[in-house]
């Protein structure tokens, strides 16, 4: 049994995400799930051998501010340094359009192995565009209320209860997307090959010209080389 | 349950002398607050803060009718029978003792004040140099010895009392219905069911609370019980199905794939 596909360098391959978006990408990575672990041993409760990980709460406390400091400072790297990439990744999700619907509708089939049949889709598809909306909101969110929570005595009390459950529930939806987007982009075998997309930046051809086949013309395709 | 034990503080009887917030110091060993002269005769602000558990406030209340009226109040944890801080606090550093305090444990407090901001009264308050919050003890360890509490002790005039609450309150039913018949026709009681089961610290007022700079009716905030009731206890469980669903996935592709080709490669066909 495979755990991801293995990657090939036999075979053509085009390049997805470039050095800026893979740096944000790990960078955040690594400062969500410091932050969500211990974050967790606040939000479960009763979890002290969680908190002992990080040398108690005032160590998992701690551990998070920092990791919340290099969460902001990534999100700022990304947007300065990736100013075009960012924009291009909006672009495209403005094209949710009738091919994304149709592949979220099918999606749960995909998702659980099922052949089937999903119309062409552009640089992110259907349920991608969901998880880039939904996730970098949420951290936006987790982001800002964080800072109310850290710093209480500046903002107003009203907008510091607002940020306690604003916090949490961010934290969740954030971590529901997490959780599926890391299974989906790692084990399972339909769009593992995006982890290589993540990891090294490029991907197989074969596997972008069918899994992203509006993007893939639009980009190395026919329809580049005639531009 | 125990019979509840209570302080009942009478407005009309007190001089603002602030023996109480000195007794409180003295009692429980914190060190004097030097705030800047505000233009008015309130120390701290009027409000606690880490080292001062209850302070006097001095509401000057211009009425239409009385005139002037000077109000003084004495402020500090409320020891609401169902207290908000105890139910946000993550780390369960809040109990209620069998007698009514609500007491706050300092060695298991982290610092996160989410206490402060569910308090309808805003008392818990973060104290930089140990990193926790503190507030009034109702001096559970003076009353465990039959003591009275430090500023009830030390009350020279009378407007501070301490005992059982059921007997306070009808002392300050009492008190408030003889203030309305002598010149305070709006005289009442505070924290008989304020907040639905009420505080543990009884108040009589001689006019509305307004006037004293206290909530009417205090209320814990539905930011708060939203993140309390719902969002703690259940959205939660959203994280473990997402997980339960990566899981089943994990092994129904790998199922399906030794079936029905390898769909692992690039191209599916």
């Amino acid at each position: 049994m495979k755990w991801i596909p293995e990657y090939r360098d036999d075979v053509p391959r085009v390049e997805r995400f470039n050095a800026v978006a893979r740096i944000t990408h790990w960078g955040h990575t690594v400062t969500f799930l410091l932050c969500l672990f211990t974050g967790l041993a606040l939000f479960l409760g009763g979890v002290d051998w969680l908190a002992a990980i990080f040398g108690g709460y005032r160590g998992a406390g701690l551990v998070h501010r920092i990791a919340a400091v290099g969460m902001t400072l990534m999100l700022v790297f990304g947007t300065v340094f990736g100013f075009t990439g960012l924009i291009a990744w909006i672009k495209d999700l403005l094209r949710f359009g009738m091919n994304d619907i149709k592949f979220l509708c099918i999606f749960p089939f995909e998702f659980l192995g099922f052949p089937v049949k999903v119309p062409p889709q552009t640089r992110f598809n259907g349920g991608e565009k969901g998880n880039s909306m939904v996730t970098p909101t949420m951290v936006i969110l987790l982001v800002l209320s964080g800072y109310i929570m850290w710093f209480p005595s500046i903002f107003p009390a009203g907008l510091v209860r607002f940020s306690y459950p604003v916090h949490d529930l961010a934290m969740i939806f954030s971590t529901v997307m997490v959780c599926m987007h890391g299974y989906l982009g790692s084990f399972h075998p339909g769009s593992g090959e995006s982890f290589w997309g993540m990891w090294k930046g490029t991907v197989r051809a074969d596997w972008a010209q069918h899994h992203h086949a509006i993007w893939y013309d639009e980009t190395y395709g026919d329809k580049s080389k005639a531009e | 349950m125990a019979r509840l034990m209570t302080n009942l503080y009478d407005v009309s009887k007190c001089t603002a002398c602030r023996g109480c917030l000195n007794a409180c110091k003295d009692s429980n060993q914190l060190p004097a607050v030097i705030e800047p002269f505000k233009g008015n005769y309130d120390t701290h602000g009027g409000d606690t803060n880490g080292n001062t558990f209850t302070v006097i406030r001095f509401n000057e209340h211009d009425d239409p009718v009385d005139g002037v009226r000077w109000n003084f109040l004495k402020y500090q944890c409320m020891h609401c029978v169902d207290p908000e801080c105890m139910k946000v606090c993550p780390k369960g550093a809040y109990t209620k003792l069998e007698w009514g305090a609500t007491f706050h444990d300092e060695a298991k407090c982290i610092g996160c004040q989410y206490c402060t901001y569910a308090c309808p009264f805003g008392i818990p308050k973060y104290r930089k140099h140990t990193d926790t919050v503190t507030k009034c003890t109702l001096c559970y360890e003076r009353v465990g010895e039959g003591l009275t509490p430090a500023c009830t002790r030390t009350c020279p005039s009378g407007a501070l009392t301490f005992g059982f609450r059921d007997e306070l309150l009808a002392v300050a039913e009492a008190r408030a219905k003889y203030l309305r018949a002598n010149g305070f026709p709006r005289a009442t009681v505070y924290g008989k069911v304020e907040l639905g089961s009420g505080t543990n610290k009884i108040y009589v007022l001689t006019d509305t609370p307004d006037k004293f700079g206290l909530p009417v009716d205090p209320k814990v905030s539905a930011n708060t019980w939203v993140w309390q009731d719902w969002v703690q206890p259940y959205a939660g469980w959203l994280i473990p199905i997402a997980l339960a669903g990566s899981a089943i996935s994990f092994v129904t592709t790998r199922l399906l794939a030794s079936k029905g080709g390898d769909h692992a490669e690039g191209g599916h066909e």
